[in-house]
């Protein structure tokens, strides 16, 4: 779109019919993006040029996920593994919120906790996967651990950071009209922060769906990942890519909503 | 227009609002210590309107900021209403050179903030920030959020929100310097009409020599490097005072009067700098 409007502004710009024409297909463009993808993708698969066994093409993808949806497995997968993102990621999201609040604010506390935690933080949450099954077994809190851990440290860096940029006229301001301490950092501290610690939340939106990953490969019982693995043993490469289609769509869509949900969040802007 | 019942009568007053006896105040950088502020003492009667008049860098701002109970003392003490500053309070609101409205309110709730904190009921607290938002003339933008109004504006309503704890003292850190020349002479002719209203003793820095001859009782102009109050400057201009007065011989004499201080205390400081008098 932009660069339309600068060639519109040049002088010794192409006709006003190939420009329009050209915005228009600027625009389809988007449109066709996913279609063209699929119809490449069934193309090459139906020509033989590979194996359509290991790469079958979207009408068998749909298929296997059309089978997987009236088998009823599909929804109860999908709860599965939505209740574990929404769980870790709650549980993760309040305590780095809270913890973060505490280094950001204290130093003391951020001197003890800031060494521990860096350490920690790099560490990726999928190699936790074997001591987690020891620590857990295969129970549910298991997987929630795993998804807290990738949530936690992220969002505790945020509202760390955030606490640190909170405008000290800010702060000056509450004290002097009286507030007391615990509600200064839990109004002004906290939604001082809260457009830094938001940044924070969406990022762990993403974090928690691919640490899912991790957590179903502990060990489960059902869940998106669960079935792609099982898919896996059986050959079923439909519904392997069918799996990973679904994992991509349903953390996309979070994502989209977290963003819609964060623009109301911080309602000031 | 109400004549101010603390004005000048009030000075000289048993005991002072504000006490200060030889206030140092150290600032560590990078293992420098600059002082800022070097043992200052001084007094300000109840319901005077006193400013600090001084360069930029002369640890006028610091001085405030000490009052308010930001800014801890290296030596000397400061108390305010016979009792030592420990920390900032709802007693000495403080009007910022930034208004530092929280952004998430509404100028509404942002004035009734204080009278919350001071513990009273949400009606009985929106009620007073209405009286006060229709005294600074903002009523119409009582629901509106900071980034909704202009910086006069978004101003006002700070020296609303200050004025909503009733403090016995009101410190006012540069508050119109951010502003344009416009905008700026209308706050000042507000404040000076505000303040019969309120009764309030107003601690007022600024490095604008008119503007704290317009406004002030008492000009305490300081020094820079480090910080010393120069001398003390009585204004003893008739109240009610309006942004006319600028053309008075009166004023005008007491103007010079500053400004060959400050030129000379510059010189001073910068030796051969002499292009730098109103600063």
């Amino acid at each position: 779109m932009s660069t339309g409007h600068s060639l519109e502004a040049s002088p010794v710009g192409r006709s006003a019919v190939t420009r329009r024409i050209g915005s228009l297909l600027n625009a389809a463009v988007g449109y066709l993006s996913l279609p063209l993808f699929l119809l490449i993708w069934e193309a090459v698969s139906r020509a033989g040029i590979v194996n359509t066994v290991l790469f079958p093409p979207p009408t068998v993808v749909a298929q296997a996920l059309h089978e997987w949806l009236i088998s009823g497995e599909l929804p109860s997968d999908l709860a599965a593994s939505l209740a574990r993102v929404a769980v870790g990621f709650l549980l993760g999201s309040t305590c780095g919120v809270g913890v973060g609040i505490l280094t950001g604010r204290i130093s003391f506390v951020a001197r003890l906790l800031g060494p521990v935690f860096q350490i920690l933080r790099p560490i990726p949450p999928i190699a936790f996967v074997p001591i987690v099954i020891l620590w857990f077994g295969l129970a549910e809190s298991g997987k929630i651990f795993l998804i807290f851990w990738g949530v936690f440290f992220t969002v505790w860096l945020s509202t760390h950071l955030g606490v640190q940029k909170v405008d000290r006229g800010l702060i000056r301001a509450a004290q002097m009209l009286g507030t007391p301490r615990l509600r200064l950092h839990w109004e002004i501290i906290f939604l001082g922060a809260l457009p830094y610690i938001v940044v924070g939340l969406r990022t762990a939106v993403g974090i928690s769906f691919y640490t899912l990953v991790a957590a179903e490969l502990a060990g489960a019982f059902s869940g998106v990942f669960y079935r792609i693995a099982l898919a896996q043993q059986n050959m079923q490469t439909g519904l392997v890519l069918g799996g990973l289609v679904v994992l991509g769509l349903v953390s996309f869509l979070a994502d989209r909503a977290f963003a819609a949900a964060a623009a109301r969040l911080v309602w000031w802007r | 227009m109400m004549p101010s019942q603390y004005g000048q009568a009030a000075l000289g007053s048993a005991e002072p609002a504000i006490e200060i006896e030889g206030a140092s105040i150290v600032f560590e950088r990078g293992g420098k210590s600059t002082i800022a502020v070097d043992a200052v003492s001084l007094r300000i009667a109840r319901g005077a309107f006193v400013c600090l008049l001084g360069p930029s860098g002369c640890g006028k701002s610091t001085l405030l900021n000490a009052i308010a109970g930001f800014e801890p003392l290296r030596s000397g003490t400061i108390r305010v209403s016979g009792s030592e500053v420990v920390g900032p309070g709802p007693d000495r609101a403080v009007v910022f050179q930034q208004p530092n409205l929280f952004p998430w309110k509404s100028a509404r709730d942002n004035i009734a903030h204080g009278p919350r904190m001071a513990g009273h009921s949400k009606a009985e607290a929106l009620r007073q920030a209405d009286a006060l938002i229709d005294m600074v003339g903002l009523g119409r933008f009582a629901g509106a959020y900071p980034h909704e109004l202009s910086g006069g504006m978004q101003q006002r309503v700070a020296i609303a929100r200050a004025l909503a704890t009733r403090p016995g003292i009101l410190l006012m850190d540069e508050p119109f310097g951010a502003l344009d020349a416009q905008t700026r002479s209308i706050m000042q002719d507000n404040l000076l009409r505000l303040w019969p209203r309120i009764s309030a003793t107003i601690v007022f820095v600024t490095h604008d020599i008119e503007e704290a001859i317009l406004l002030a009782d008492r000009i305490l102009v300081m020094s820079a490097g480090p910080g010393r109050i120069l001398r003390e400057i009585a204004v003893d201009l008739p109240r009610p005072r309006s942004v006319d007065l600028a053309v008075d011989p009166h004023f005008l004499a007491l103007k010079k009067e500053c400004l060959d201080l400050i030129r000379q205390e510059s010189r001073h400081v910068f030796e051969a700098d002499e292009a730098r008098p109103g600063r």
